[in-house]
């Protein structure tokens, strides 16, 4: 009897922790279609307002790409009742923040701000999905704004030449080949009536979610909703986003570009990695940590500390639904050392695929990605975007636990079948820029 | 219906629900509210626990003390190098002790310095709470310096040094910061390479022995802690520190804010930057509220003086001042940045002289003063989104040893509290005509751009430059 008791009482104590742990997340949907996401806290005084369109720069028409980054800029060039950026002053004045963006496979626009003024911001997010500004005027100050701007870009700086070309080989015959803003000049020269034609399908709401997360009292913060959102006719219901893991790269590709008058040369490589969707994510990410985060910083280590071969190294990933690319970047002002970097780094992708990462090493980096994972939920902008994108991606809401599970249960073999699938030669692209 | 057989199973299951709900009610409990305690352990440390049973994972700040006010550049040499030295992730080579101990713990970790402490700010999850007392130890007692790490961070100094960081506002912080004390003498030049190149181990050495000391250093830890468990580690692992030589009485600290304007070079195609610089007064002083509010009447985006002087007065592109606080022991440092146009930069500084003058003639309107409260107050609310936003008003309150009775940490209500009349006091005591009496208005100003190009601009502006070159 005594045994049952404390077997009872330890398992009461083991399942709090998890329960403390977990995020709440639930839902419910207006009569027009558009779907409501609520995540609450109650020990903060701060409310965030997200709009996630479930839908990017992927689901653009051929002839149209750079359309949605187009519409990042308008969307805070006011509206029907509000001027250019009074959307930012408006949320600024009472001490929150504004942001959004564009990206392939959605789009998100939110305000953090102080909890009992959840209804300015459910006003403002109303009536940029009612009534945005696109007239002429506008419009073209920002085709123009765009078009000088990454033109400058492209102008002045070979980094971004290089990734740009990289990244492009990698995503070759997928959606994610061609830039987020797209082809400068057929942006600059389509026809505004059909950028205003094409935000009708960006703001349908039937491809819209409402998320809240924060402190809110949720009999007023559903008459809000209802006061503001009710009225915005329903969208079509679109069919629903169907997303496929993309596979690897089947075959090596190297370019060498001589440009003279470079100061440092350098090599970009890119590398395919798993979709948001697959399995595999995590475990590529596992590996993204290990080689290139800065507190880990493997990469470094070994080419620098271990090697002395003074080199620069930047990495970017990119967070795809469907496929991604992790490059990496290597510059010095020696040639030499550049070579033997190259040689280093290959013999160290060899080596992850074929022999375990060291149980301190897995230890350090599972707990690196697990205390980002939980400062991500603490976060609300990030909590918002994360609940957005599992929703789109599998339809669920409640990911918190799942995920941690996952994280915590990576081994060392998980790693090393993923760096043997995916650090293969046959799944890079390779640019050399040298100095002519 | 009742049970009065002791034996029953029924007795034992109501027993044993009603016992999880007390126990999961009492736990929900502690959940909803952070509490704090606080302790000062046998070898002088003193360690505050904020006690928050919701937080998933643990957040640590240990702050060591510099002497702050007899810094020069050579003895902040000391102090980056041996900051560089312990916790640079580049320079593990050959490893240390203390930096496996780091990656055990998750390696989640900065280091920020300013001149009158080091902070090591770490996030780790709970199951390592019981090494983290170690780790502490390996800190204090750090003897892992070699030779060899030593010169590659004395080569890589500048690239370590403006890594992850803005290393403009940095350079130009240190050189108000050394104005405002009165210990910099231009001609001292900065933290240049011929300083760092004269600095040896053993000063590294001597440095650490006096300065990383556990009574010379807080501990402020938050998350799921059961406080007397980490104090009783703590004790345990921590050693007794050698007795501490005796300290000359500091002077009392007399702070010299008088208008300077001095010009950084650096080659770099990019906007020169302005950093205005004032001393406030310290965050624990009953003034330091009204002078937040008075500093955004001034500079604030968008209902601030300046901001709204540019377009109408000067037809300026409508530049946006961003302001940022520096927490010391005696002083607030405000620092006001912006970058614009080298052509705007003399109208620029002109219109913040006109308007900080304008200040006692035309006082604030109640307008602005509503506009800034309802910033702030905002402002403190949505900060309570981090999870670290609690911590600051402990570091405030440990550095305030008493003095100052402003409470903290400072929230919403506190901002409510402060009149605009003692608003108008406050600016006037700070900016007003007693300032001027001898002729030099307060602000230091650090332009930081390609000199030629600043100093061509200034026409009617009496300047200071240097030649820093980082690029």
């Amino acid at each position: 009897m005594i045994k049952a008791w404390i077997f009872c009482w330890c398992l009461v104590i083991l399942l709090v922790p998890i329960s403390a742990q977990t995020v709440t997340v639930n839902s419910f949907e207006l009569p027009n279609g558009l779907k409501v996401i609520l995540s609450p806290s109650n020990d903060m005084q701060a409310a965030a307002v997200c709009v996630y369109h479930m839908q990017g720069a992927r689901n653009e028409p051929a002839d149209s790409r750079g359309i949605s980054y187009l519409y990042q800029y308008l969307m805070f060039d006011g509206n029907e009742n509000l001027e250019p950026y009074d959307h930012v002053l408006f949320v600024n004045k009472m001490g929150g923040i504004v942001s959004g963006r564009v990206n392939y496979d959605n789009a998100v626009f939110y305000e953090t701000l102080p909890a009992q003024e959840i209804n300015v911001a459910l006003w403002l997010e109303s009536e940029r999905l009612k009534s945005l500004r696109l007239q002429d005027a506008n419009i073209d100050y920002h085709k123009n704004q765009i078009f000088n701007r990454i033109n400058r870009l492209w102008e002045s700086s070979q980094n971004f030449k290089a990734q740009t070309w990289v990244s492009s080989k990698v995503f070759e015959g997928s959606a994610y080949e061609y830039p987020l803003y797209g082809d400068l000049n057929r942006i600059r020269f389509l026809s505004n009536d059909r950028i205003r034609e094409n935000y009708q399908k960006f703001q349908n709401l039937a491809n819209i979610l409402l998320i809240i997360a924060g402190k809110f009292d949720i009999n007023e913060l559903r008459a809000g909703i209802n006061k503001f959102f009710q009225n915005i006719p329903p969208g079509r219901k679109p069919a629903n986003p169907v997303f496929s893991a993309h596979n690897q790269r089947k075959s090596f590709l190297l370019k060498n570009w001589m440009i003279a008058g470079l100061k440092r040369n350098f090599v970009v490589y890119g590398i395919k990695a798993p979709a948001k969707i697959g399995y595999n994510f995590m475990y590529f990410d596992f590996l993204r940590y290990y080689l290139t985060d800065p507190r880990f910083a493997r990469l470094d280590h070994i080419l620098n500390i271990v090697n002395e071969l003074d080199v620069e190294i930047e990495s970017s990933f990119t967070d795809y639904m469907e496929a991604n690319c992790l490059t990496i970047q290597i510059s010095t002002s020696k040639r030499i050392n550049l070579e033997k970097a190259k040689y280093v780094l290959e013999k160290e992708f060899q080596a992850l695929g074929s022999n375990p990462i060291s149980n301190s090493d897995m230890k350090a980096v599972r707990s690196l990605m697990e205390i980002d994972f939980l400062k991500s939920m603490i976060s609300l902008e990030e909590r918002c975007l994360r609940i957005g994108e599992f929703f789109q991606m599998f339809g669920e809401l409640n990911f918190f636990d799942v995920q941690l599970k996952r994280l915590r249960k990576i081994t060392s073999f998980d790693i090393m079948e993923s760096a043997k699938k995916y650090l293969l030669k046959e799944n890079q692209v390779v640019l050399n820029v040298y100095n002519k | 219906m009742f049970i009065t057989n002791r034996n029953s199973p029924f007795r034992c299951i109501f027993c044993f629900l009603g016992g999880v709900l007390f126990f999961l009610g009492s736990s929900r409990e502690l959940a909803s509210e952070t509490r704090l305690f606080s302790f000062t352990t046998s070898k002088g440390l003193v360690i505050k626990v904020l006690q928050d049973n919701d937080m998933p994972f643990i957040h640590a700040q240990l702050l060591i003390y510099l002497d702050g006010s007899s810094q020069n550049y050579t003895s902040l040499a000391i102090s980056q190098l041996t900051v560089m030295n312990m916790f640079e992730r580049e320079l593990n080579s050959p490893p240390s002790n203390l930096m496996d101990m780091l990656q055990r713990q998750g390696n989640d970790y900065q280091v920020e310095q300013n001149p009158e402490y080091v902070k090591i700010t770490m996030n780790f999850l709970p199951d390592r709470l019981a090494a983290f007392p170690k780790l502490l130890k390996e800190i204090f007692y750090y003897q892992s310096f070699h030779l060899k790490k030593f010169k590659q961070s004395k080569e890589k100094f500048w690239s370590l040094f403006a890594k992850d960081r803005d290393w403009k506002k940095e350079m130009a912080f240190l050189l108000a910061y050394q104005q405002m004390v009165g210990n910099f003498y231009f001609s001292q030049g900065l933290l240049l390479q011929e300083i760092l190149n004269r600095i040896n181990l053993a000063q590294l050495r001597s440095f650490l022995l006096k300065t990383f000391r556990p009574d010379n250093a807080l501990l402020i830890l938050k998350g799921k802690i059961n406080p007397y468990f980490i104090l009783g580690m703590i004790e345990k692992d921590l050693p007794q520190p050698s007795p501490q030589p005796s300290k000359a009485k500091k002077e009392e600290i007399t702070i010299n804010a008088n208008r300077k304007i001095f010009v950084l070079n650096v080659n770099s195609a990019e906007q020169p930057a302005v950093y205005w610089f004032d001393a406030a007064p310290a965050v624990t002083d009953v003034s330091y509220l009204p002078y937040v509010i008075g500093n955004f009447a001034l500079f604030g985006f968008p209902g601030g003086r300046i901001y709204q002087s540019e377009k109408n007065q000067f037809s300026m592109a409508g530049y946006k001042v961003n302001t940022e606080t520096y927490f010391l022991k005696k002083f607030t440092i405000f620092c006001n940045y912006l970058r614009l146009k080298y052509i705007d930069l003399e109208n620029f500084l002109l219109l913040v002289e006109q308007e900080r003058r304008k200040f006692v003639v035309r006082p604030i309107e109640r307008k602005e003063y509503l506009d800034a409260l309802n910033y702030y107050i905002g402002r403190a609310q949505v900060e309570t989104s981090r999870f670290d936003y609690d911590l600051q008003g402990e570091i405030d309150r440990f550095h305030s040893q008493g003095v100052g009775s402003l409470a903290l940490p400072i929230g919403p209500q506190l901002f409510q509290e402060v009149s605009l009349n003692r608003v108008m006091q406050v600016m006037d005591e700070q900016m007003g005509s007693r300032h001027r009496s001898s002729g030099r208005e307060k602000g230091i100003v650090v332009l930081i751009g390609n000199a030629n190009l600043i100093i061509n601009s200034l026409k009617l502006l009496k300047t200071e430059a240097l030649e820093l070159s980082m690029d």
